[in-house]
């Protein structure tokens, strides 16, 4: 299997399993299933680091797009928690 | 710009996930559902990344060119009649990038080579006036230097090198495995998109995947490598390696 088909599955399935077991775990908070969905694409796209300079320049750019809606995510449970206070 | 099956695939993910998101949180009113559409514009999203960064030349391009250069060290060989093994030197004891040297006449004795062999076609290697070769570059031999992974010495810095060359760079293998004794080099590459075949080319420099397997382990070991045996089983190249010197 070519590198990119196997990058493409292994992201399909690790979502998947994470959508499976936090609906298994009765989780309802939409931002837990994102927030543990970019954490994983984060992981999974450093794990191949064989995949060409190019390649991994653009997946940068989505990772960075990502991680900024992570951060969003972050910012408006943390105000959430400080506001309850 | 053409389409490709990633790009095809990351436009349909993105529009279901896109459609099936609104669809799940306000009418289904289901959050797993929900986290599903947004994983699928999320593989989405990656997919269309990865169509938006293959290689400008097509891989029919590339081929066309590879055969071209092959069909032409070729067509010297045969016209000289030289039938030994190539020799991969590293870029350390040649004037320029790795290359390979092919005896004119006898077996390379590699304690007789002096110094750095000068960039020519037709090279003197030692003092005898037998000591001549010619030294052509071989598939993988060029832009060692720049390659993100440098090769080392030891067998995991060259299979980490292999693999990001075959695997990455060139989409030619699946995985590479490398185990290496004191002399002795022993590659498995698996999934080859390239095979031996049994003509004069491949029995002198070895097959497109050899040539740079060999060109990459003698740059990390620093020492002139010969390809002693190549196999093709079960989906497997199998590459032995000599270290000389």
């Amino acid at each position: 299997m070519r590198i990119y088909n196997r990058y493409i599955v292994i992201l399909l399935l690790a979502s998947c399993l994470i959508d499976v077991l936090l609906a298994y775990a009765k989780q309802t908070d939409i931002a837990v299933y994102f927030t543990v969905s970019v954490i994983a694409y984060l992981i999974i796209t450093v794990l191949f680091i064989y995949l060409s300079p190019r390649t991994r320049r653009t997946l940068s750019m989505v990772s960075i797009v990502f991680l900024a809606g992570f951060m969003v995510v972050v910012v408006l449970k943390v105000m959430e928690v400080l506001h309850l206070r | 710009m053409k389409n490709n099956p990633y790009r095809l695939l990351g436009i349909g993910l993105t529009i279901a996930g896109a459609i099936f998101a609104p669809v799940a949180y306000f009418i289904i009113n289901s959050i797993p559902l929900t986290a599903i559409a947004l994983s699928s514009i999320m593989v989405g999203f990656t997919s269309i990344a990865l169509a938006s960064s293959r290689p400008q030349i097509s891989p029919e391009a590339s081929q066309l060119i590879l055969e071209t250069g092959m069909e032409n060290i070729a067509a010297l060989l045969e016209e000289l009649g030289l039938n030994h093994k190539a020799i991969y030197l590293p870029s350390s004891m040649r004037d320029g990038n790795a290359q390979a040297l092919i005896p004119l006449s006898g077996e390379i004795d590699v304690r007789r080579i002096k110094g750095k062999i000068p960039r020519r076609l037709i090279v003197r290697y030692g003092d005898n006036p037998g000591d001549m070769a010619i030294a052509v570059t071989a598939p993988g031999g060029t832009g060692l230097d720049k390659m993100e992974i440098k090769s080392g010495p030891t067998s995991s810095e060259i299979e980490q090198a292999v693999t990001y060359v075959l695997t990455g760079l060139l989409d030619l293998a699946n995985s590479v495995e490398v185990r290496m004794s004191e002399k002795q080099l022993d590659i498995e590459v698996t999934g080859p998109k390239l095979h031996f075949e049994n003509v004069w080319y491949y029995r002198c420099m070895g097959s497109p995947i050899a040539s740079i397997v060999a060109s990459i382990a003698s740059e990390g070991i620093g020492k002139p490598l010969r390809i002693q045996e190549e196999s093709y089983q079960k989906g497997k190249n199998l590459i032995r390696l000599e270290v000389l010197g």
